[in-house]
């Protein structure tokens, strides 16, 4: 329900009469995949600075959200909100780190600057997983079970819309998407 | 008896052995027929068990590779760091957990690293099945040959906390399983890779099995799989199941389980003694048992035999001494009684042996035992034993007069007067008929007259008997041991010749004189009876057959006389004719056959039979002038004519005074009478003095026919020649004595013209004789 509603805000602050991408991801038997993150790259044209931070939650021993979106240079937090203790880390290639034993919120969030997924894991519950997926984009969402994804707000242009989630074994092919003034424009995955 | 207790030895023990070894084989059949199933069980039991340990084994291994790939920092290590960073770490992780080998293995099936010299990085994993697997269950295991070698692998996923590659453990599998196997099922386990060029074994058997086995795997690679086998390795027989262990990667690994028979046969064989020992100690519980009470049975039993030889050997005082409430026991009783009831019937059977059933008196053979003793203790004492026969006059007249009732009821009492008469200590017998006898001790020889007296005065006073006075006179005669005889026979014979003397004289008693003997004693009573008898009609006449042998047909009668002594019974000629001959009765008594047999010969001819009468003359007949024609009268009274008679005349008889005889035969002749030798053989008669004697007829005498047989040479020469001899004199041939049919063909086949003797018939009392010659083949009927 917070995730949503966080993307009514997000189309909110953006100015109006921008071009819209309707993206659908489907898995072979046409039910829409949740969690599909998918983004658009403009092409040709330099991206404004991440100026945003985020949080990656533990509450309850999971991570929370599961799946975290964030453009690249973003400073994520990661408040720990259980009584117990964690120890985030990832051995991803595109961030390595990991966070000793803590509680409460640590002093320094941690910057995500290159393009990526990292898989996250608490070295002492084996069960908490959560990925961030590091885009060089703001334009990005996250899917609900239908599997729909709204990138609102775009300036006229050519973009590639590019697709992961997390079961995601072949990328598939990126399509690329040229949008002008306030039309919108549907794409749709097949995940595999 | 022994016999029988062995039998009943012999019966329970064959049966009971019998038992055993029936129950023995059938607990051996069984046995094994169970050792071989428990053991072909214990053989698939080890087969899961050996799969269960592997499983484990696999699980502990899992379990332990699982742990390695959660460690933090070799997942950091596998994550970040390179190749030969990362091998090291495996290496070290391996050895922590005693692996054998271990694998890292990208998420695209490529070794990244290896403990096995990293030949294998770089390069695809050699299971990708395994790796399959894993993905599609989280987790794999299997068997597999890694080098040859027997291992199980485990492969497992690294995460971080997504997978990120892939860790791989290997044990190799080595004695220690096989160790844990036989620990838990007892069984030898043995374990090859058949698939390998130079297979190793793998064994929990000692070395030198180990080789042979290695030698023969081949033939359990070619055998079915968990079959069950039969080998022999040494001289162990073992039973086997070999069954082959699941790999991933088709090679052949072979587990061969095997059980030694003899082992598992143990349990069997110790039941199996146990039983044997069990058993025995039941057959010798039941042979004591038996033996006691086959004992029990026997002992009983031969009581009762020594009980019947001790009756057979006549004592019939002796109890037989068993007491049992059982068959045996009524046996027992059973015998008692009957020894009982056969010592009366015996004492009942001696009595009447010894006693004379009328009178109850000793009998002659009691009273001959008791005179012996009364002998033998007189040897001793010197006494003088004394013994009176007595015998009643005219008893016959009583019995014939008053009945036989009455005779008998006389002799008891005559019994009971003797007995009262003299002392208990001496014995009164009656020895049958009226005659009576005593014996009794005395001092003086003379005491014995006194006893006659007091006998004799005990029976003067007349018996009174059913109404009936009668008085008894007896004559009695003493004799005394050992005055008279030695000997209780003598003795008794003595006094019997000194009755006849008191007979003689009419008294009442004699006493026996030395030097008189018996005989004469017995010819003299023959001889003063011998004066009545023709007048009390004592004397009969007996015919006896003369056949022709020509006719076959009775020709001659022989007439034959006979006395009919009251006391003596029938007397024949030889006994009395002698005596008669002495007496000078020979003459009357020759009359009086001459009478009777030319009377009866005259009914005969009257009657139509045409019969010839024989008559024996005696010597003294032929001194007697008189006879020719006192027979003539006869002859001529009776009107039968003189060849009707025959005169036998002894050869004897005309030796006496042959010229004497000569006349008087003559005479006989000339009045027509037939002339016959009698006994013609014995006496000495010269042919010339035969020659001359008028006679027509020949008798042989039956010394020489009676055993005439064909084979008896001397008689037959004897009656063929004087067959001829008679024949060639003119004379006719009889033979007397003709017993057997033998002796009848050969007379017959000689010639002889007549036969007589028993063949024929017996002399024949006149009335059977006419029945003889109506009804016999030979006979006129």
């Amino acid at each position: 329900m917070l995730r949503p509603l966080a993307l009514v805000l997000l189309a909110l602050a953006l100015p109006a009469g921008a071009a819209t991408i309707d993206a659908v991801v489907r898995d072979a038997r046409g039910r829409g995949v949740a969690e599909a993150v998918v983004y658009a790259v403009p092409e040709g044209r330099e991206l404004p600075p991440a100026r945003k931070t985020a949080v990656m939650d533990q509450r309850n021993r999971e991570f929370i959200p599961h799946v975290l979106v964030v453009q690249s240079g973003t400073a994520v937090n990661f408040p720990n909100s259980d009584d117990v203790r964690h120890q985030v880390y990832s051995f991803s290639p595109a961030k390595t780190f990991q966070l000793p034993l803590y509680k409460g919120t640590p002093a320094n969030a941690i910057v995500f600057d290159k393009a990526g997924v990292a898989t996250l894991g608490c070295n002492i519950h084996d069960r908490m997983t959560a990925y961030i997926v590091v885009v060089d984009t703001p334009h990005f969402g996250t899917s609900g079970r239908d599997g729909k994804v709204t990138l609102p707000n775009l300036a006229g242009g050519k973009y590639a819309v590019r697709v992961w989630y997390p079961e995601m074994k072949t990328e598939p092919s990126p399509i690329a998407v040229t949008v002008t003034g306030n039309e919108r424009t549907e794409v749709s995955f097949v995940a595999r | 008896m022994r016999s029988f207790q062995a039998k009943l030895l012999y019966l329970l023990v064959s049966v009971l052995v019998l038992l055993l070894a029936v129950t023995l084989i059938a607990v051996h059949v069984f046995g094994q027929r169970t050792m071989r199933k428990s053991v072909t069980e214990e053989l698939r039991v080890g087969v899961r068990i050996l799969e269960r340990i592997l499983e484990g084994r696999s699980r502990q291994l899992a379990d332990k590779a699982t742990v390695i790939a959660a460690d933090f920092a070799f997942r950091d290590t596998v994550a970040s760091a390179d190749r030969a960073t990362i091998a090291s770490a495996l290496a070290n992780h391996s050895e922590r957990i005693d692996a054998d080998a271990a694998f890292v293995i990208s998420l695209d099936g490529l070794v990244v690293a290896d403990t096995l010299e990293g030949r294998y990085a770089g390069r695809p994993f050699p299971l990708p099945s395994l790796l399959r697997e894993a993905e599609a269950r989280g987790e794999s295991a299997a068997q597999v040959a890694l080098d040859d070698r027997p291992h199980q692998l485990v492969v497992v996923p690294m995460l971080a906390p997504r997978r990120i590659a892939w860790v791989c453990m290997g044990f190799a599998i080595d004695e220690r399983v096989l160790d844990d196997v036989a620990a838990v099922t007892k069984l030898d386990v043995s374990l090859w890779n058949a698939s390998a060029r130079r297979p190793e074994l793998l064994s929990t058997l000692p070395q030198q099995a180990r080789g042979e086995l290695l030698e023969r795997r081949r033939a359990f690679d070619r055998g079915r799989r968990d079959a069950d086998e039969e080998l022999e390795i040494g001289s162990t027989r073992y039973q086997a199941i070999v069954h082959p262990i699941r790999t991933a990667d088709g090679s052949r690994i072979q587990t061969l389980l095997q059980r030694s028979i003899e082992e598992a046969a143990r349990p069997y064989l110790l039941l199996e003694l146990q039983i044997f020992a069990l058993s025995s100690l039941a057959l010798l519980a039941a042979l004591v048992v038996a033996t006691l009470f086959a004992r029990g049975v026997s002992r009983p039993l031969e009581t009762l035999a020594e009980g019947a030889q001790r009756i057979e050997h006549g004592d019939y005082g002796t109890p037989v001494d068993v007491h049992q409430n059982d068959e045996i026991g009524r046996l027992a009783t059973a015998f008692n009684e009957m020894r009982t009831g056969i010592a009366e019937r015996e004492e009942q059977i001696r009595y009447q042996a010894t006693h004379d059933s009328l009178t109850g008196l000793p009998n002659r053979t009691l009273f001959l035992d008791r005179l012996e003793q009364a002998i033998l203790k007189a040897r001793r004492t010197g006494e003088i034993v004394g013994m009176i026969m007595m015998d009643l006059d005219r008893f016959k007249d009583i019995n014939d007069t008053l009945g036989h009732p009455f005779g008998d009821e006389l002799l008891i009492e005559i019994g009971r007067r003797l007995t009262q008469t003299l002392r208990e200590s001496d014995t009164v017998a009656r020895l049958g008929g009226d005659e009576f006898a005593v014996t009794f001790y005395v001092r003086y020889g003379r005491r014995a007259v006194d006893v006659a007296q007091r006998i004799s005065t005990a029976l003067e006073t007349p018996f009174a008997l059913a109404g009936v006075s009668v008085d008894v006179d007896a004559s009695m005669g003493i004799a005394l041991y050992p005055l008279h005889a030695n000997d209780a026979e003598t003795l008794m014979k003595r006094a019997d010749i000194a009755m006849y003397e008191a007979k003689r004289d009419h008294s009442a008693f004699a006493t026996y004189e030395p030097g008189r003997d018996e005989h004469s004693l017995r010819r003299l009573a023959i001889l003063s009876d011998l004066r009545h008898s023709i007048a009390r009609e004592e004397l009969v006449l007996h015919y006896q057959p003369k056949i022709d042998f020509r006719l076959e047909k009775v020709a001659h009668a022989e007439a034959l006389v006979r006395w009919r002594h009251p006391v003596h019974g029938l007397l024949s000629p030889d006994e009395f004719v002698p005596l008669a001959e002495q007496s000078g009765n020979i003459g009357a008594i020759t009359k009086w056959v001459l009478r009777r047999a030319i009377t009866d010969c005259g009914e005969w001819n009257a009657a139509g039979l045409d019969l010839t009468v024989a008559v024996n003359l005696s010597v003294l007949d032929l001194f007697d002038a008189e006879l020719p024609t006192y027979i003539g009268g006869l002859l001529s009274e009776v009107g039968l004519p003189p060849s009707k008679l025959v005169l036998e005349i002894t050869e004897s008889a005309v030796m006496k005074d042959p010229a004497y005889a000569l006349r008087i035969l003559r005479d006989l002749k000339t009045r027509g009478m037939t002339l016959a030798i009698d006994d013609y053989g014995t006496g000495y008669s010269s042919l010339a003095h035969l020659k001359r004697l008028p006679v027509d007829e020949l008798k042989i005498d039956k010394s020489f026919v009676l055993n005439l047989q064909a084979s008896a040479t001397d008689d037959l020469v004897i009656v063929r020649s004087t067959i001829e001899l008679g024949h060639n004199m003119g004379l006719r041939v009889i033979a007397e004595g003709v017993e057997s049919e033998e002796a009848w063909n050969i007379l017959r086949d000689l010639g002889c013209d007549m036969g007589q003797g028993y063949y024929v018939s017996r002399p024949l009392a006149v009335e059977a004789f006419r029945v003889w010659v109506r009804e016999s083949k030979w006979g006129l009927g």
